[in-house]
């Protein structure tokens, strides 16, 4: 399966997103990594350009919050992504703020699995639990 | 009118420059105090087997901040001050760096984590750094900065930190690499000529990098690279440097390389005319929250400095891991760092003859597919290197950087490598690498040791 990744925004956290590329190839994925400071049309651009059928984003400043407001508009105007898994992790808020109601938020700005202050296996597993009961 | 001056010109026709008279900076650098040449205080120290200098690191926003900060490193018995640069003159956003700086001036906050230098302009700079008369390093991380060093030695600062990788590879995502290489170059000539005029400027490349798992032979070529395309334009003082790894006999035998090496590489190009230096940079990683902790790791640091035999150590502060150090504290590791240089006597001498061929063979290797390259100049057989992974930086952010080496730490805590992407370490030396760590665990316990190799400070 062809994942698309990267680090949202001005964000320049580098080890997290490398250690995911890694990690990914090991479970079998096909990884196009974007890379730090990545905007949200890139994300989608490479989607459509390589047919990826998962886009995982990844914030460890927590600009992630400011982003993913705009997710779901800018998704409507690329066609054929209905398809498209939703993941993003790291750290997903400026400041302090509760897992559940983190999630919560997410979810409702269009994502299917959200992963905050998660460890990256464990995120990576929920991925895979979720693809196996999609299909 | 010679290239370098329509250069500079162009660089000077900007909004926010002091009007520069050339011919009274001359002068200036000419009449210099001694004193503000870190060059001239290297040589008395080789001299007289002097002590190990004492450098923290620090900038404010605000010309008054900076002041008071150098009154406090003053206090606590530093040898060279810093002047570290605010991240939108890094940028060359001037106009940000205004706007910041008057709000900083006017509201008692820091809008800024450095000192806008080119803002505040050589002439205001100028009376503070020779109201103290010690030498100033400047440390920023700019891959165009031009303007920035033009301004720094009319301020009298002889001291120049960075280079075209070093400053590249560790910061940026896609700033082009090869408008780097040219725009160093000129830094480069600049301090070659003011070098002509007094005691030479110092140029000092960054060898922490990454901070984050890069093997010493990675540290090493690109240190010698960033030397020789120094010497190249004539620069007669230049420091290498590294930061610690998180194994003392590596750091040991990195210093023993890096010392015969850029000897060699200096000779080989006919400038053993120039003095070359060590610098060692205290763990440059993540530090622990806890500040007591924090404190015996800069002892740690400045103990393994001195096994190295460097010239000079840059230190860090017992409140690195919560964000820019108060000047109490940054003056507070000044002298505590003296101290500790003062008590340490009579140091065995660690050689590790095995480990440190291995490592100048890795070194040699690459130097040599470098020069390989068909290019016709240096600066462009490096920037193919690079894009074709002969050199290869451990979690550089930049997208032309190959991300296929990974290196993990041995039971010792020496950085291996176990994966050398298309770097060209020699067959029995990658063995040799390999050998010290289990190769058997899946890729899941690999980054798992990786995380926790990373944060073995915390």
């Amino acid at each position: 399966m062809k994942v698309v990744t990267g680090v949202v925004g001005n964000d320049i956290h580098v080890v997290a997103n490398r250690l995911m590329e890694l990690s990914l190839h090991a479970r079998g994925y096909e990884v196009f990594n974007l890379g730090v400071n990545t905007h949200l049309e890139e994300f989608f651009d490479a989607v459509v350009e390589t047919g990826a059928e998962i886009l995982l984003i990844s914030s460890l400043n927590g600009e992630a919050e400011g982003w993913s407001r705009e997710v779901r508009m800018l998704k409507a105007k690329y066609k054929d992504l209905d398809n498209l898994v939703m993941m993003i992790g790291g750290n997903l808020t400026v400041g302090a703020g509760k897992a559940d109601e983190i999630e919560k938020k997410y979810k409702k700005y269009g994502f299917d699995l959200v992963c905050h202050q998660v460890d990256l296996n464990t995120g990576l597993d929920s991925l895979e639990a979720f693809l196996a009961q999609r299909n | 009118m010679s290239l370098l001056s329509e250069e500079r010109e162009i660089i000077l026709s900007n909004e926010y420059v002091d009007a520069f008279d050339f011919e009274e900076v001359e002068e200036f650098v000419k009449s210099a105090s001694k004193e503000l040449f870190i060059s001239h205080h290297f040589k008395n120290k080789s001299k007289n087997k002097g002590k190990m200098l004492v450098q923290p690191r620090g900038g404010f926003p605000t010309y008054k901040q900076q002041f008071a900060l150098y009154e406090f490193f003053v206090d606590a018995n530093v040898d060279v001050l810093p002047l570290t640069i605010d991240s939108n003159t890094r940028l060359n956003d001037y106009g940000t760096a205004q706007k910041m700086l008057r709000l900083s001036e006017e509201n008692d906050m820091d809008m800024l984590n450095g000192y806008p230098l080119v803002n505040h302009g050589y002439r205001t700079t100028r009376k503070m750094i020779t109201h103290f008369n010690k030498p100033v390093s400047l440390r920023h991380g700019t891959p165009d900065a031009r303007l920035l060093i033009e301004t720094a030695i009319a301020s009298g600062i002889f001291e120049i930190e960075g280079g075209p990788i070093t400053y590249l590879l560790p910061y940026s995502k896609n700033f082009p690499l090869d408008k780097a290489f040219l725009y160093w170059k000129y830094v480069e000539r600049v301090c070659a000529n003011y070098s002509k005029l007094n005691q030479p400027i110092n140029r000092e490349s960054f060898g922490p990098l990454t901070a984050t798992l890069v093997p010493p032979s990675i540290t090493i070529v690109i240190q010698l690279l960033e030397m020789m395309l120094s010497l190249e334009e004539g620069v007669k003082s230049f420091s290498v440097s590294f930061s610690q790894q998180g194994s003392m006999l590596q750091d040991i035998v990195t210093g023993a390389v890096i010392k015969k090496m850029a000897k060699h590489y200096a000779e080989q190009i006919g400038c053993s005319d120039a003095s070359i230096h060590l610098v060692y940079h205290q763990w440059m990683g993540a530090f622990p929250t806890n500040k007591d902790y924090a404190e015996q790791l800069i002892n740690m640091s400045t103990v393994i400095a001195s096994m190295v035999g460097a010239d000079k150590i840059i230190t860090k502060t017992r409140e690195e891991a919560t964000g820019i150090p108060t000047k109490e504290a940054n003056a507070k590791t000044v002298a505590d760092t003296q101290y500790t240089l003062r008590i340490l006597n009579g140091l065995p001498n660690v050689v590790d003859e095995q480990e440190e061929e291995i490592l100048t063979q890795e070194v040699s290797a690459i130097m040599e597919a470098v020069f390989n390259d068909p290019a016709d100049t240096l600066w462009r057989k490096i920037f193919n290197s690079i894009k074709n992974g002969i050199i290869d930086v451990p979690f550089s952010p930049h997208i032309i950087n190959r991300n296929e080496m990974i290196t993990i730490r041995d039971a010792n805590k020496n950085i291996r490598i176990i994966d050398r992407g298309n770097v060209p370490i020699p067959e029995h030396c990658f063995a040799f690498e390999k050998s010290h760590c289990d190769l058997n665990k899946d890729t899941t316990s690999i980054v798992n040791d990786i995380i926790h190799d990373i944060g073995i400070m915390q």
